[in-house]
């Protein structure tokens, strides 16, 4: 019995890290409607911005925070106003630019480290909570905490703001709303810094547990794009439950089936899930569409 | 008509001394060796490692007046995959005048350049890939010096039977095995080795897990092994999945008697990641450090001394020591044959044979007839306050130095 919580446990924090590389990517998703390819390469950033705050300020991850999720909003503005903005009427060009984003950025770094393996250290490495069998590590524990509370406030903040409803405008029908006043570049601008943001939250906060390499984005995209569509386009919801999904599935289909097989489960859940409910299980019915309706 | 034969002699005394001259300009034009490895991208931390390896080999040789009366040289040629390993062969050939082609530790890269560098009649000595298949194809122009996957098999259960048994105080027949293994072939054609040598042991195997070396969560892998409950977990893989799967372990509370890692894990990169605590008495099979002992390997000394004159640090991994190693043996082979044609280079190395313990690597030098060297193994390390001690096979095992935190803590 004490296993099988283990395990349950284990699957549960997985979907934390599922749901806080997604949430950023979904958001992109949903708003602007363009697939970032470029956001496991932001998760990267964060990850290397970790590292750079602890060898140059000697900052621990946890602190590094408060620069690093900054400079990657900025990051995020840069990208949305320099590439992604002058593409806005050219969808498939804003798809492939990302892609381009994701080489160049994965090089850049690449150029830069060499390709060694870097590690973040932190205090709280190796410490955890212990009941019985059932382990709970700080650094996971503590990524479930944040995405809760970002799913929480991003919620509030979409549902509650002046600028949180001129997203969800924008996202509802780009035209309605720049007729209604609302400057759409801004709001756009605004959500790909937010989405850059969280993606580089999710970097510092997955540096500790993970050794860095240019490439380690990739590991998370699919595992990311796979939350997005489950959970439902553009959904915070669906990123955080799609992640705890997606989490739990892994970790029984692992340990219990076999660790070789758990990428192949969760993809035939994934598939079965479109069939039945194409818009994910917390999207809207035609949300997939909105954002392409005006532009076409 | 005298004037024009004497102008007539003229020409052809200035043509013969021009390819007089031109075939004097040839004999001292340098013999060219191309080193191909990944120089840019995510692997080329090793690819130049061991192109240091060979270099301070033909630095060495070059000092004591070259191979067959000339001057060596290394051309690097940029190869991360096996598209770029053709390329790279055909621009060497062609733009280099290269004649000898040395490399690399990928082996999808050695398997590309190598039938490359065959449709150009020029001999592929590989010095570090691993994978089994590349001497099963019994390609003309190919020999392999270094150690290959079976070896690094054959090594790790050999450790278990001759060191770790004793250690623990068990029979090796008492002793049991959990084999973890990334799943692409590299992983998994050692798994098997192991799984049939420790059997043939007596050792109890008690499961063979697979992993892929990107998976972002590996907690299932730790729990899989803890439920199994070995005396030895035996796990080969890449740099990311290994240190994963320490610090998981650690999360896990998970501490088997021994751990025994194939392959990756006895690098800065490990040791940054995990801390020195936790890695002692972590136990790595992988290629010969310079730090054996003098009689395991002669001339490991002088090894590392001209490293860290020629390049002003410490070396960054194992691999150079075989790489180095590796074109030494090839540099023999060539003056033997007197020649750098594919068939005669191999037909002399065929003949070469060395004991054990010749080469500062520990290796000798007997080819089979698949021209795989049959006396070039790997060794093992253990973590010991935060530095890699050499400690198997016992030869090798430097003065004064025995295992630590084994079983675990």
């Amino acid at each position: 019995m004490d296993t099988v919580l283990n395990v349950l446990v284990v699957g549960i924090l997985l979907g934390g890290i599922y749901g806080l590389v997604s949430i950023g990517l979904n958001l992109i998703f949903g708003v602007i409607r363009i697939v970032n390819f470029a956001q496991g390469e932001l998760v990267m950033l964060g990850m290397y911005g970790a590292y750079l705050a602890y060898t140059m300020l000697g900052l621990d991850p946890y602190v590094s925070v408060l620069v690093v999720v900054p400079a990657l909003f900025v990051i995020g503005l840069v990208m949305q106003r320099l590439v992604i903005q002058p593409l806005q009427n050219e969808p498939s060009m804003q798809i492939f630019a990302t892609f381009a984003l994701l080489i160049l950025l994965q090089n850049v770094v690449l150029a830069l480290t060499r390709g060694q393996g870097y590690s973040v250290p932190t205090q709280v490495a190796g410490m955890g909570l212990e009941l019985g069998e059932i382990r709970i590590p700080a650094t996971r524990l503590v990524i479930f905490l944040a995405v809760t509370t970002i799913a929480v406030l991003l919620h509030l903040f979409l549902m509650h703001t002046l600028a949180g409803k001129s997203i969800r405008a924008v996202t509802q029908d780009r035209q309605a709303a720049r007729l209604m006043g609302i400057n759409v570049e801004r709001t756009f601008t605004v959500t790909f810094g937010i989405g850059a943001a969280l993606a580089g939250l999710a970097g510092v906060l997955l540096a500790p547990i993970y050794t860095l390499s240019p490439g380690i984005g990739g590991n998370f995209i699919l595992a990311a794009f796979a939350v997005v569509v489950l959970g439902g386009l553009g959904s915070v919801a669906g990123a955080y439950f799609g992640g705890l999904i997606v989490g739990l599935v892994e970790a029984f289909a692992g340990f219990y089936i076999d660790p070789e097989l758990k990428q192949a489960i969760w993809f035939l859940i994934f598939l079965a899930v479109l069939v039945v409910r194409p818009t994910g299980l917390f999207g809207q019915v035609g949300a997939e569409e909105v954002g392409f309706r005006e532009q076409g | 008509m005298d004037i024009k034969r004497s102008l007539r002699s003229v020409a052809v005394a200035g043509m013969l001394a021009a390819g007089l001259a031109g075939g004097t300009a040839l004999a001292q034009e340098p013999l060219r060796i191309g080193a191909i490895n990944p120089y840019s991208g995510p692997l080329a931390l090793y690819g130049d490692e061991l192109s240091r390896g060979y270099q301070l080999a033909i630095n060495e040789r070059n000092a004591r007046g070259g191979v067959l009366g000339r001057k060596l040289e290394l051309v690097r040629g940029d190869a991360g995959n096996p598209q770029q390993g053709i390329a790279a062969v055909d621009q060497l050939v062609t733009r280099d005048k290269v004649e000898i082609f040395v490399g690399t530790y990928i082996s999808a890269v050695s398997n590309a350049a190598s039938d490359a560098a065959l449709r150009h009649q020029k001999l592929y000595w590989d010095t570090n890939a691993l994978a089994a298949e590349l001497t099963e194809r019994k390609l003309a122009n190919f020999v392999r010096s270094g150690p290959y996957s079976a070896h690094f098999g054959e090594v790790s259960v050999r450790a278990i039977v001759e060191m770790i048994a004793p250690a623990l105080g068990k029979q090796p027949r008492n002793v049991s095995v959990w084999i973890e293994h990334e799943d692409s072939i590299y992983g998994k054609s050692i798994a098997e080795v192991q799984k049939q040598l420790l059997e043939g042991k007596g050792v109890k195997v008690l499961g063979v897990g697979g992993h892929n070396f990107r998976a972002t969560d590996l907690t299932d892998v730790v729990l899989r092994a803890r439920k199994a409950n070995p005396d030895v977990w035996l796990q080969t893989g890449y740099v990311p999945d290994g240190n994963l799967m320490l610090k998981t372990a650690r999360e896990q509370g998970y501490k088997p008697p021994v751990m025994l890692w194939v392959g990756t894990g006895d690098t800065f990169e490990t040791l940054d990641a995990l801390g020195k605590e936790y890695l002692e008495g972590l136990f790595v099979v992988s290629y010969p450090r310079p730090d054996i002992s003098e009689s395991f390997g002669p001339g490991a000394t002088a090894y590392l001394n001209a490293y860290r004159k020629a390049y002003n640090r410490e070396p960054i991994a194992p691999q150079g020591l075989t790489a180095y190693t590796g074109l030494r043996m090839l540099l023999e082979a060539v003056e033997a044959a007197g020649s750098t044609e594919p068939s005669r280079v191999r037909a002399a190395a065929a003949k070469l044979d060395k004991p054990l313990n010749t080469y500062p690597s520990g290796f000798g030098v007997k080819f089979d007839d698949k021209f795989q060297n049959t006396r070039a193994f790997p060794t093992v390390i253990q973590w010991q306050a935060g530095k890699q001690v050499t400690v198997f096979p016992n030869e090798a095992r430097p003065g004064g130095v025995s295992l630590k935190n084994t079983p675990r803590k």
